[in-house]
Formats: structure tokens, C-alpha cells, sequence
């Protein structure tokens, strides 16, 4: 149970600090880290299928297509491209 | 671009590695242990993606966008024609399972310590999806990494 | 209206709760036949230790081919949106 609500917790303050955040790869990195907290959540919760797409997907492929974009194109959120 | 540092490349040749064989063990053991085809297709996939993004000269000769399409079409082909082989009772019906043809050894009830040799078309399934799942998510990486040049 | 925002905060506060108090136990479904139906015979009828995968590939097969089509089809698009800019 304080397993649950610390990675709860965790989950909800890093995506608020991913939106928080002006600088963008500094955003991809806290996205990634709520994905794994989330790939985290799942196995507590028996589902290591869900735990092991989630790990796959969101923390590294998505990350990998995001940084590739910021690299194409701005890096901080005001600036003109 | 002058390509990636030393550093990266070495702790890349580390990571990529076992990240090929875990993703193999997850597909080979579909039928036995959490995972399957989608999820060891997944792992191949960001294996294939930190490649790319580490050996950016290198891995554009090895991995090609034809090759890789290729091999996700017909992928996709055979899954579709192994599940019309079932047909005789319904579509997507296993007929090898307890068959004693391969993967036809038939499972005792309740907790084994797991045969390689069940499951009937199930393994089969595992390695075309597996196949499929990895060409598509590398061609998207690709053709992101290809696509316009960089900012000055 | 600053009073109306803080009422509705209230009792939009009380129906989460309320709602989270009155969850179900944790693994206790209410309906469990087709559950029980596959723990007990995906062994004897489709040979494979894990349920989840015999479910996945065997007893509802075409859920997967969609699931593979979509990923195809998300592929073919990616690609005919990038074809100009490619290097």
C-alpha cells in the first residue's frame, strides 16, 4: 500500500514538471521517467505484460522519436523556428 | 555532424547486445512466461533505435528501409495465412495443439515447470508478430531520423 | 461567483471521494465466469501454460490481426508524410 501511493505520487510530479519545464529535452527526460514509475505501477499491480510494453514503448522509443524532433527543429518553447 | 563521442559508442555496444537477447528470450518463451510477440518486438525495436542513433553512418548501410518493409509485409502475410490454415474449424483455430506433429505435445493440468514444445501455432504467432512489431517501430524511427536536416 | 466556484469545488471534491470510498476490493470482479472458464480449460485446450498469450493468439486471434493492421497502417502513413523531405 505505501508502495502505491509513493509511486503514485511520483507519477503525478514529474508530469507536472514535464509541463512545467521551458527547456524541451529536459520535458522528454520526465516524460520518460513517468513512464517507468508507470511500467512500476503496473507490476504492483500483476500486469508484467502492460509493465513490460509500457518500459518498452514509453520510456525509450517514444523518447528516442521526441529527441530526434527537438534536434529537427527548436529547443526551447519560445523561440521562433 | 561529426558522429557520436566514444563514450556513447562503447556504453551503446554494451547495452545493444543483451537488449537483442532479452528480446529474443521474451519472444522464444512467448508461450510460457509474461511477454509475447508485441512486447519482445518492442525491446528488438529500442535496441534497433539506440543502433541508430549511436552509429549514425554504419547503421544506414546495415539497416535498409526496403529490407525492413519487406520483412514486415510478409510477416504480416504469414500470420494472416497461418490463421486461414485452421479454417477446416473455424478461422484462427489452433490445429496443432495436443496434434503430436511440432509444438504438438499436449500440457498436464495445473502448475508443470513448463515444456518449450506446446502450444500448437501459438509459438509460430509469437515469431511473426515479433518480426512485424520490430520492422515497423525501426522503419518509423528511420524515416524520422532521414527526414529534412538539421538546424542551424 | 467566487462563492459558486468554491461550492462546486466542494462538491466535486465529496463525489471523488465518495466515489474512491466506494470502490470494489482489489481482484474481486463480481461476474467471473468466463474468467473461470479460461483458467480451466486454456491448459487442456490450447496447450499453453500462459493464459494470456492462449487468449491473445488463439481464442480472440482477431483481435490481434487488427491490432497488427493498425501498427501497419500507421507505418504506411508515417512513410507517404515524410516521402518529400527525405534526404
Amino acid at each position: 500500500m505505501i508502495l502505491h501511493i509513493i509511486a503514485l505520487a511520483a507519477i503525478i510530479a514529474t508530469a507536472v514538471l514535464a509541463i512545467e519545464f521551458k527547456d524541451l529535452l529536459i520535458s522528454t527526460a520526465m516524460l520518460a521517467a513517468m513512464s517507468l514509475v508507470l511500467s512500476l505501477e503496473f507490476y504492483l499491480l500483476q500486469a508484467p505484460d502492460v509493465a513490460i510494453t509500457e518500459a518498452a514503448v514509453g520510456a525509450c522509443l517514444s523518447t528516442a522519436i521526441f529527441i530526434i524532433a527537438i534536434k529537427k527543429t527548436a529547443r526551447y518553447e519560445n523561440e521562433a523556428c | 555532424m561529426n558522429g557520436s563521442s566514444t563514450i556513447v559508442k562503447v556504453v551503446s555496444l554494451a547495452i545493444i547486445l543483451p537488449a537483442l537477447t532479452f528480446g529474443l528470450y521474451i519472444i522464444a518463451h512467448g508461450h510460457l512466461t509474461p511477454g509475447g510477440g508485441f512486447q519482445g518486438g518492442a525491446i528488438i525495436a529500442s535496441a534497433f533505435a539506440l543502433f541508430l542513433v549511436a552509429f549514425d553512418k554504419q547503421a544506414s548501410k546495415t539497416l535498409r528501409k526496403n529490407l525492413l518493409s519487406a520483412l514486415e509485409c510478409l510477416a504480416l502475410l504469414g500470420f494472416i495465412g497461418l490463421s486461414f490454415f485452421g479454417l477446416g474449424k473455424s478461422f484462427f483455430f489452433n490445429f496443432l495443439a495436443n496434434s503430436g506433429l511440432i509444438f504438438g505435445q499436449a500440457v498436464p493440468f495445473g502448475p508443470n515447470p513448463g515444456f518449450i514444445n506446446t502450444a500448437g501455432v501459438i509459438p509460430l504467432m509469437n515469431f511473426l508478430v515479433g518480426l512485424e512489431v520490430s520492422c515497423a517501430l525501426t522503419i518509423i524511427v528511420l524515416t524520422m531520423l532521414k527526414a529534412g536536416g538539421d538546424k542551424k | 461567483m467566487k462563492l459558486a466556484k468554491i461550492a462546486f469545488f466542494l462538491i466535486f471534491t465529496y463525489f471523488l471521494l465518495a466515489c474512491a470510498l466506494l470502490l470494489r476490493p482489489f481482484g474481486k470482479p463480481i461476474v467471473s465466469d468466463m474468467d473461470e472458464y479460461f483458467i480451466l480449460n486454456a491448459q487442456r485446450e490450447s496447450a499453453s501454460n500462459n493464459v494470456v498469450a492462449s487468449i491473445v493468439f488463439d481464442y480472440r486471434g482477431l483481435d490481434t490481426l487488427g491490432e497488427a493492421t493498425v501498427l501497419f497502417a500507421a507505418v504506411s502513413s508515417i512513410v507517404l508524410l515524410f516521402r518529400g523531405v527525405s534526404k
